[in-house]
């Protein structure tokens, strides 16, 4: 314990000593990553971002406990890698190049240090240990990071694809139309029933047109969550209108014992429109000559 | 004559309004069926509106007290319409409901 804290003290006097000369040889580390042939950077950045680097290591070995890893310094210094590889997938860099720099900012430093004070640090197996241990921590820093930010591109990419995949549109004032396209499993049942009777509340919509001429096949299981959502539909106070169904689709729905009789359907798209119009009160016709 | 736990409105010729409050007690439903539906009757009222716009959830025993609310309403030529159900409401709703309710439903009281 005592030989730790020595070693974190005499490297905390040494950084005190050589701050300036070592964030100038680490440039050359941040600009082998982020200037050579990505140009993520620009050199003044890549000044700023040493400088600031070799600050908050010498925070941290200045600190009262440089060995622990739940200090603010050393926070500050995780905070200091996250905003990097946040920064760098930002502008289309990649996380490899992060963790490359990391790994070798660690030996970067070990040499410059051993460069300014003269002292063999690579013989030092405590110092090397120290630099590793916390280097690791700050590596997975980075990986968090990019984790949590791969997880939020998969979210927003979830959300897009939910809201592509249930286009509701307000046809008239009142009406919606729901084109259902593609194989309907239960979660997809369930995203567009949730979709479609949110839309109901907000619009206040009177008549819900759901179109199955893109559904090519349904099972027994689906057949009962298209029953469900009308059923929610109708629960709602709005009158839900199927139009569309297949000749096969009516056969699997006959064959699996499915009760249709409340529910008002329609050979086509343009026909249920005309029964929802039908029964809002609203007359389309064409135009007098 | 108040009702405790809810709100009973006549809107209109023949039409009233029932909000139902956070006190409202459906365990026993007996003695509120009958002031509920002894009011509208008193006023000749033909249609009875249940407001549901505060109930996020309507699970069996909610719905049993709709149910027996409005087939004692339709024993006495009073038909109920529940309105304003939340989607949250109707999703939990459907879930579990074999045959059509004995009550109708509408988004709001029509104008």
């Amino acid at each position: 314990m005592v030989q730790k804290k020595e070693v974190a003290e005499k490297l905390g006097a040494l950084f005190s000593l050589k701050v300036g000369n070592i964030s100038g040889q680490l440039e050359e580390t941040a600009r082998e990553f982020f200037c050579a042939d990505s140009k993520l950077m620009d050199d003044e950045e890549v000044a700023d971002l040493s400088s600031e680097f070799v600050n908050l290591i010498a925070g941290l070995l200045s600190s009262k406990d440089p060995h622990r890893r739940t200090s603010p310094q050393f926070h500050a210094l995780e905070a200091f890698f996250s905003g990097l590889a946040l920064r760098m997938l930002m502008r289309g860099g990649n996380v490899d190049d992060v963790v490359r720099y990391a790994q070798k900012l660690q030996y970067s430093l070990i040499d410059a240090l051993e460069k300014d004070s003269g002292i063999a640090f690579t013989q030092s197996r405590s110092v090397l240990l120290y630099f590793a241990q916390h280097f690791d921590e700050l590596i997975m820093a980075v990986f968090r990071t990019y984790l949590g930010e791969r997880e939020n591109t998969l979210k927003a990419q979830e959300a897009e694809l939910r809201e592509t995949s249930t286009p509701i549109t307000e046809i008239w004032d009142g009406v919606l139309t729901l084109p259902i396209i593609g194989t309907l499993d239960s979660s997809r049942t369930m995203l567009v029933m949730e979709a479609l009777l949110n839309r109901i509340a907000r619009d206040h919509a009177r008549a819900v047109v759901m179109d199955l001429t893109g559904v090519k096949n349904i099972d027994s299981q689906v057949s009962h969550h298209l029953i469900q959502m009308v059923r929610a539909v109708q629960l709602m106070g709005s009158d839900a209108i199927i139009t569309g169904i297949h000749p096969e689709i009516a056969r699997a729905l006959v064959s699996l014992n499915i009760d249709l009789s409340g529910v008002t359907t329609r050979a086509s798209l343009s026909d249920g429109l005309k029964e929802a119009f039908l029964r809002l009160g609203i007359h389309v016709s064409h135009k007098e000559s | 004559m108040a009702i405790s736990g809810i709100h009973l409105t006549r809107i209109g010729k023949g039409n009233y309004l029932l909000e139902p409050l956070r006190s409202m007690n459906i365990q026993d439903p007996g003695a509120l069926l009958q002031h509920i539906v002894a009011q509208v009757q008193q006023g000749h009222g033909t249609h009875l509106y249940y407001d549901l716009s505060e109930l996020p959830i309507i699970d069996q025993i909610y719905y049993d007290w709709l149910d027996k609310l409005a087939r004692t309403c339709q024993t006495i030529n009073i038909k109920m319409t529940c309105i304003n159900m939340q989607s949250t409401a109707a999703f939990t709703l459907s879930k579990f409901l074999t045959s059509k309710p004995a009550f109708a439903t509408a988004l709001d009281v029509p104008d």
